[in-house]
């Protein structure tokens, strides 16, 4: 399969007041052409992080960049010049923010923004520009489009605006499009609605996603492949079956167990005890040993590695090493696990997935 | 059946009443919360759930309609000494716990003021072992008094919201939004202990959110909302097993599950008020379907639902 883009052992600090900030400590992963890789995790987990450094977007006089390279198109982007990364952003990477309201410029008519990159990027003149920009207004959904150009941001309600910024991501049929919890503040309803148009116009224009959020049922129903960050640190990867229904690290099934389901009538909510480490003074080891319940002596000595679960799930906790003890997990989690061949507590007739 | 702790009858809320751009937040809406009971409202963002709180609390005066908490019109004209008495009994958590704590008052003040204000404590002594008091009921410590807002992570400041409404040892809480702003598994952690304080104290809670899967879990009994109308209110269960409303169905089936497999098969229904073809003459109320589950809806649409 072809890779759009690849991350390759990505370490980066925040210089601050208080001292420095290990927010990206060792991030590995890559993305397929026409795949959607979701994101997962709590904030301050660094997905944010990551994909604000793939699109150079963080404050230069206070990050530093440790160590690792960010490969798009044979070129790493951490070694391009401004003027280089300019040509990429918006072209061959766009990027679609949580907030609707602030991410469009609220004294221009929506029109001119959704030209601007077909301006700059693609040298179109004015007219064909202006056709093209109706034209994505109505492929994501907006009635009216020739009207609806010479409005302002603030004549729009949230999902509409939302409906823009994806046309303005998508103006010059990008590569890859980065989107940080595009619906988070949105309702269920129009939340629905976005995620169902993020995926027809990915299959219309053959794009990569990376879809970053922490609301795991839209995960669920958005991702090719999940990759659960927990502390800077990508601590599980696979496919979204792989994550859902055969989760190996403690922080994944903490995060799945603390979700209610609908049908079930829980005692009690599993909450994830503490809160999430500081990264001033990144914990040793796994950094999720201080709340996990199954935390082993060596977790909070050493990092674990990278454990190889099936050729594309990998877990980074010491519970899969041959010599560790072997544990349950969550009642819910090994439910889960019943219905995914392939997992130690498959039941054979797939019981749940109907 | 336990005994009505608050009724809200045709309540009324109109901004720019009377004017051209006149909003009706909150049309002529009518249910009870019964005692120690947990009542969920849900709806869009914009659907006036949120002013149905803020109105039932007096932040904003109603237009129309009452509010009677233990027989009492919360809404009549009152005096300073009846008003202060009706404060601490109904409290009420903010959806936003970073705008909602003082950023220059510390902790013990912020959560000492409903006790200062309501001469619930004497001496500095007193009011210091209270605050530590409720600190620890929330699961935070006592060295947490001394510090601001600002040091505490979204979790723990909602945390102290949840104190700051228990210090006057309220009977009612209104949480509006209390977790819409926190993570996942903080989430799950604030909801535990709002019900653990819930059977521990017998509180009665209305709860505001757009999460349906917390709304279900957390309540007793769940109204749905639509621009400004209460259209369906029932047992938690059954309105997620047998939603009769197009607009409860149309929420229901929006709700994204952690599940890949169903979320492959989903089918989204979508809600459009025209569905209902109402003729000019006929009377939309709430009509009481099965005991306790109440919709809003025709003659007509009430005798299918009876049918089926």
């Amino acid at each position: 399969m072809e890779k759009v883009i690849e991350v390759k052992n990505l370490e980066l600090s925040f210089h601050t007041f208080a001292g420095e900030v290990k927010a990206i400590r060792g991030v590995n992963f890559e993305v397929n052409k026409g795949e959607t890789l979701a994101i997962v995790g709590e904030s301050g987990s660094g997905k944010s992080v990551t994909t604000k450094s793939i699109m150079r977007l963080l404050p230069e006089s206070s990050t530093e960049f440790k160590n690792g390279e960010i490969l798009f198109g044979g070129k790493d982007l951490l070694k391009i010049s401004e003027k280089e990364m300019q040509k990429v952003r918006g072209k061959d990477i766009s990027m679609i923010f949580q907030d609707p309201m602030t991410s469009l410029n609220p004294t221009m008519p929506i029109g001119r923004q959704i030209m601007e990159p077909l301006l700059k990027h693609q040298k179109l003149s004015k007219a064909d520009a202006r056709k093209k920009s109706i034209e994505l207004l109505g492929l994501v959904g907006m009635p009216k489009p020739e009207l609806r150009m010479k409005q302002y941001p603030h004549q729009f309600s949230g999902g509409q605006r939302q409906r823009i910024v994806i046309a303005v991501a998508l103006a010059c049929n990008p590569k890859l499009l980065i989107a940080d919890e595009p619906t988070t503040a949105l309702d269920v309803t129009i939340q629905g609605q976005i995620l169902e148009l993020m995926k027809d116009l990915q299959q219309k224009i053959d794009t990569s996603i990376i879809f970053i959020t922490h609301d795991l049922g839209v995960v669920a129903n958005v991702a090719d492949r999940v990759a659960v960050m927990y502390g800077g640190q990508i601590v599980e990867v696979g496919t979204v079956d792989e994550i859902f229904y055969n989760p190996q690290h403690p922080y994944t099934w903490g995060l799945l167990s603390s979700m209610p389901s609908l049908d079930a009538a829980e005692d009690k909510l599993y909450a994830i005890p503490g809160t999430p480490p500081d990264l001033l003074a990144p914990p040793k080891g796994d950094a999720f040993a201080l709340r996990s319940e199954y935390a082993l002596k060596i977790d909070l000595e050493q990092t674990p590695p990278m454990f190889k679960v099936s050729d594309t799930h990998y877990a980074a906790t010491w519970l899969l090493h041959p010599d560790a003890p072997q544990v349950d997990p969550p009642v819910g989690i090994v439910e889960r696990m019943k219905t995914f061949p392939g997992s130690r507590y498959y039941t054979g007739n797939a019981g749940g997935a109907n | 059946m336990a005994k009505k702790l608050l009724e809200i009858k045709n309540l009324k809320q109109y901004f720019n009443e009377g004017k051209k751009n006149e909003v009706r937040a909150v049309d002529d809406i009518t249910f009870d919360i019964y005692k120690g009971e947990t009542l969920g409202l849900v709806g869009e963002s914009g659907c006036g759930k949120s002013t149905t709180g803020r109105t039932i609390i007096r932040l904003y005066n109603a237009t129309g309609g009452e509010v009677i908490y233990d027989g009492i019109d919360v809404h009549n004209k009152k005096s300073k000494k009846d008003l202060k008495m009706f404060n601490r009994k109904m409290q009420m958590i903010f959806q936003d716990p970073y705008a909602s704590l003082n950023p220059r008052m510390k902790v013990l003040d912020i959560i000492a003021e409903g006790l200062d204000i309501h001469g619930l404590v004497k001496g500095t002594k007193e009011r210091t072992a209270r605050v530590n008091e409720l600190l620890e009921t929330v699961g935070l410590n006592r060295e947490h008094a001394n510090r601001y807002p600002h040091e505490f992570s979204g979790g723990q400041r909602q945390r102290l919201g949840i104190a700051r409404a228990l210090a006057v040892e309220p009977e009612f809480i209104i949480a509006d939004e209390p977790i819409s702003a926190l993570d996942v598994s903080i989430q799950a952690q604030v909801v535990n202990l709002l019900k653990e304080l819930q059977e521990e104290k017998g509180l009665t809670y209305l709860f505001i959110a757009h999460d349906l899967s917390m709304v279900k879990y957390i309540s007793d009994r769940i109204g749905v909302m639509y621009f400004g109308k209460l259209v369906e209110i029932g047992p938690a269960e059954t309105l997620y097993t047998a939603p009769l409303h197009p607009y409860t169905q149309s929420l229901l089936s929006a709700i994204p599950l952690p599940d890949p497999n169903y979320e492959r098969n989903r089918v989204r229904k979508g809600y459009d008020p025209k569905s209902h073809k109402y003729l000019d003459d006929e009377e939309v109320t709430m009509r009481e379907v099965t005991p306790g589950h109440f919709v809003l809806c025709s003659q007509r649409e009430f005798d299918s639902f009876k049918k089926a």
